[in-house]
């Protein structure tokens, strides 16, 4: 068809979409009202926190996001073709999927202007920071609305109606919100809760999400969170594309079924791939769990099993000031001190990300491996209290496998890539060198 | 396969199947440039479906559909390009306004009439800024028709343009489809109105379950019609049965209202006698009306079944 009237035609059909938008009582409410009620909810619990909020935002713009794409898109598609505009749609010479494509993408701008509105609404009622990295956010937003508006897409072609809406984007919404690690924190849910979490896409998309917000690497980290809601996206899309229903008599067939099981592989695909990577560990909280570490604990961690200073493995130099030529090493050590990640606010995530660039450059066995290992030392006890510094290394070595670990960091000339277990391991290794030091098992 | 090489639509054993039901069997007629043809039935005949084939939204069974000399099941969208069309089961969203929609559907075409014009050809523009779900039935029918105009069509399809409208509503809108015929266009048009039929069409097809049963302008489906004219009338004082069946020409009669119903085949013989006859006896003629037949006849009879009572076919619609 002519290429000049199909975009002009597109390009009305969203507009006019964006303009009922806002006319539409329905739409306001669920599309910025809910929202702002839930940033309001957030905020009654977790002001207190400091920063306030700002480790909750990633959970509330994916509800922002869910709800959109979950219940907006679908009323709206379905109210829609309950009226017949849809078979009036059809009268015009353009694809249907071309309109569809267009209401999808003036429904992710609506979504989008959802998402700038609470960040702004929690900047200015409750002083929340703003990302770390604006530019990373626009990008994790996008795979997250596409996972959640090929969902939309779903619930709209099964359901017959708009009650029928509510009912099944209830399905998708509530267990996200629940047990998906969306509106109840991973860490509050028990283990076997958090591992099923891994086979929902809300749990992506906080973690992508949160790390625009609070992780100095930004999306560094966040490859598969991406690639899951990338392929939980793409099946959604393309089964609520196959499945989408123009016209109210045309009912769902027998291969519908068949349809449905594809986007359901696709989230049995994800958490299977997340569990075989080691991805559906335990999440224990920082906050608390440092903290409630005893002196028992500490008390009850053994050495023996640590090898030498000077063995293949976790080389340690001895202290720059007995250094033949201590200013040798500033240069890296500067780096270490500018490097963001050891930036970080919470204090276990900034000990975590130091000890993995210790265990990086040993498994990489860089040339200065010792000289970096003793240099991570140093700067921990720079920058976390003595008392608090133990509480972690303790937690750490108790607790290899919660939180993150950094597996790479070019930026201070550590451009290898070895696999998160291995530096989980290594990292638990120095993690018991500094401890000894620290409580005088080990001398230095 | 060749098109007609003058119909602006030419539909040629079209079936369609429902299950077990067949909605439309082996249904073929072509519309000629500047024609309005009526698709008449009772609700249930398979109207709907028909124009729904004719317009893609369903997949026939089998037949051909040439709009405009292209091949409608072959060239969807292309095809959809030259039809405007007005259908019984659409709407717009409720906070469209006519303006908006008539410029949205515009867009998508690359030759269109201006949003003002249409809105001044259906009397809108008064109500071009206000939201759909304000305006009367009327309008809306307007605005569809309107919306089907958007395009510039030479054949335009409405499937049941004024079902539920008011009689003037319904007298505006006839007179907005006269006037398309007058500009050139065709029009396919559905109708379960026996009235309208008459008054709009140039050439009507009879349909009953599925089936075109019959062809022609109406004054041809009536003229093969062998239904005799009646006569209904009321006396002063009342008449025997056998003074009714010896006025001259009568072939039936029976009581009617308090008067006589009787078939004639001779109108103006049986008036004539029917006077004198009034004289002879000193009685009085109080009322007389001549009822021709009429399409709703030519139905009976072709059908063996009443207009009304007609039986539906279609189990999604029409």
């Amino acid at each position: 068809m002519n290429r000049g009237a199909l975009f002009s035609g597109l390009l009305g059909h969203f507009l006019l979409t964006l303009q009922l938008n806002l006319r539409s009582k329905q739409a306001l409410i669920y599309g910025y009202l809910v929202p702002i009620f839930f940033l309001l909810a957030f905020g009654s619990v977790f002001r207190a926190d400091t920063p306030p909020l700002l480790a909750e935002m990633g959970q509330i713009l994916t509800i922002s996001i869910l709800g959109g794409a979950c219940f907006g898109l679908p009323t709206a598609l379905v109210a829609e073709r309950e009226r017949g505009v849809w078979r009036r749609y059809r009268l015009l010479p353009v694809p249907t999927l071309y309109l569809v494509i267009s209401t999808l993408v003036a429904r992710l701008l609506i979504v989008g202007s959802a998402v700038v509105l609470q960040i702004l609404l929690a900047h200015f009622i409750y002083r929340t920071p703003f990302p770390v990295h604006p530019g990373q956010l626009v990008a994790a937003f996008l795979p997250v609305a596409f996972a959640f508006m090929g969902l939309g897409l779903v619930v709209a072609a099964l359901a017959d109606d708009v009650p029928a809406v509510q009912a099944l984007g209830q399905c998708f919404f509530l267990p996200m919100i629940l047990i998906g690690g969306v509106g109840v924190p991973l860490v509050a849910l028990p283990g076997w809760t958090q591992r099923l979490a891994g086979f929902m896409p809300g749990r992506y998309a906080v973690d992508a999400l949160q790390r625009c917000f609070t992780d100095p690497l930004g999306l560094n980290q966040a490859g598969f969170s991406l690639l899951a809601l990338g392929v939980i996206g793409a099946a959604a899309s393309v089964v609520g594309a196959k499945l989408f229903r123009w016209d109210t008599g045309r009912r769902t067939t027998r291969t519908t079924g068949l349809w449905l099981l594809l986007a359901v592989l696709s989230w049995i695909a994800v958490g299977a791939a997340a569990a075989f990577t080691g991805r559906l560990q335990p999440v224990v909280s920082d906050a608390t769990s440092f903290d409630t570490i005893t002196a028992a604990q500490m008390d009850a961690i053994t050495y023996e099993d640590l090898p030498g200073d000077n063995e293949l493995v976790t080389r340690l130099s001895p202290p720059f000031s007995r250094s033949a030529d201590p200013r040798r090493f500033d240069e890296f050590v500067a780096k270490l001190t500018a490097w963001p990640p050891a930036q970080t606010g919470e204090a276990g995530q900034k000990v975590r990300n130091l000890l993995s660039v210790a265990a990086i450059a040993d498994i990489a066995a860089d040339l200065h491996e010792a000289e970096i290992g003793r240099a991570v030392f140093d700067e921990l006890q720079e920058r976390v209290a003595r008392d608090q510094l133990r509480r972690i290394l303790t937690w750490i070595i108790l607790f290899p496998d919660a939180g993150n670990v950094i597996t790479t960091a070019p930026e201070l000339g550590l451009k290898r890539h070895p696999p998160e277990n291995i530096v989980r391991e290594r990292s638990v290794l120095y993690a018991k060198k500094y401890l000894g030091r620290l409580l005088g098992k080990i001398h230095d | 396969m060749v098109a007609p090489p003058t119909a602006s639509l030419s539909v040629r054993e079209l079936t369609k199947r429902y299950h077990a039901i067949d909605a439309v069997r082996g249904v073929s007629f072509a519309v000629a440039p500047g024609e309005i043809f009526g698709l008449l039935g009772p609700n249930g005949a398979g109207k709907t479906t028909i124009i729904e084939s004719v317009l893609g939204l369903r997949q026939s069974d089998s037949g051909s559909i040439f709009l405009n000399g292209i091949d409608a099941q072959a060239q969807p969208v292309q095809a959809r390009r030259a039809v405007g069309a007005q259908l019984q089961f659409a709407a717009l969203q409720d906070k469209i306004t006519p303006r908006q929609a008539l410029k949205c559907f515009a867009a998508f075409y690359p030759e269109s009439t201006p949003a003002e014009k249409l809105l001044a050809q259906f009397s809108l523009t008064e109500k071009a800024d206000v939201t759909f779900d304000s305006l009367s039935g009327g309008q809306k029918q307007r605005l569809f028709l309107a919306l089907a105009l958007v395009n510039q069509p030479r054949l335009l399809i409405l499937d049941e343009p004024t079902a539920g409208l008011d009689p003037q509503s319904r007298r505006e809108l006839h007179g907005l489809i006269r006037q398309l015929k007058s500009d050139g266009r065709s029009v396919l048009l559905s109708t379960h109105s026996l009235d309208e039929a008459h008054q709009l069409c140039d050439r009507i097809g009879i349909l009953h379950t599925g089936r075109l049963i019959a062809t022609g302008t109406p004054d041809e489906l009536i003229s093969r019609s062998s239904t005799k004219p009646r006569l209904t009338f009321r006396v002063a004082q009342p008449l025997d049965a056998a003074v009714v069946g010896a006025l001259p020409a009568v072939t039936a009669r029976q009581p009617h209202h308090g008067g006589w119903m009787i078939s004639t085949s001779d109108v103006n013989r049986t008036i004539s006698g029917l006077v004198q006859t009034m004289a002879e006896n000193g009685n009085e003629l109080i009322d007389l009306q001549i009822h021709r037949p009429s399409l709703e006849d030519v139905f009976l009879e072709l059908t063996g079944r009443d207009w009304t009572h007609s039986p539906s076919t279609d189990p999604v619609r029409d």
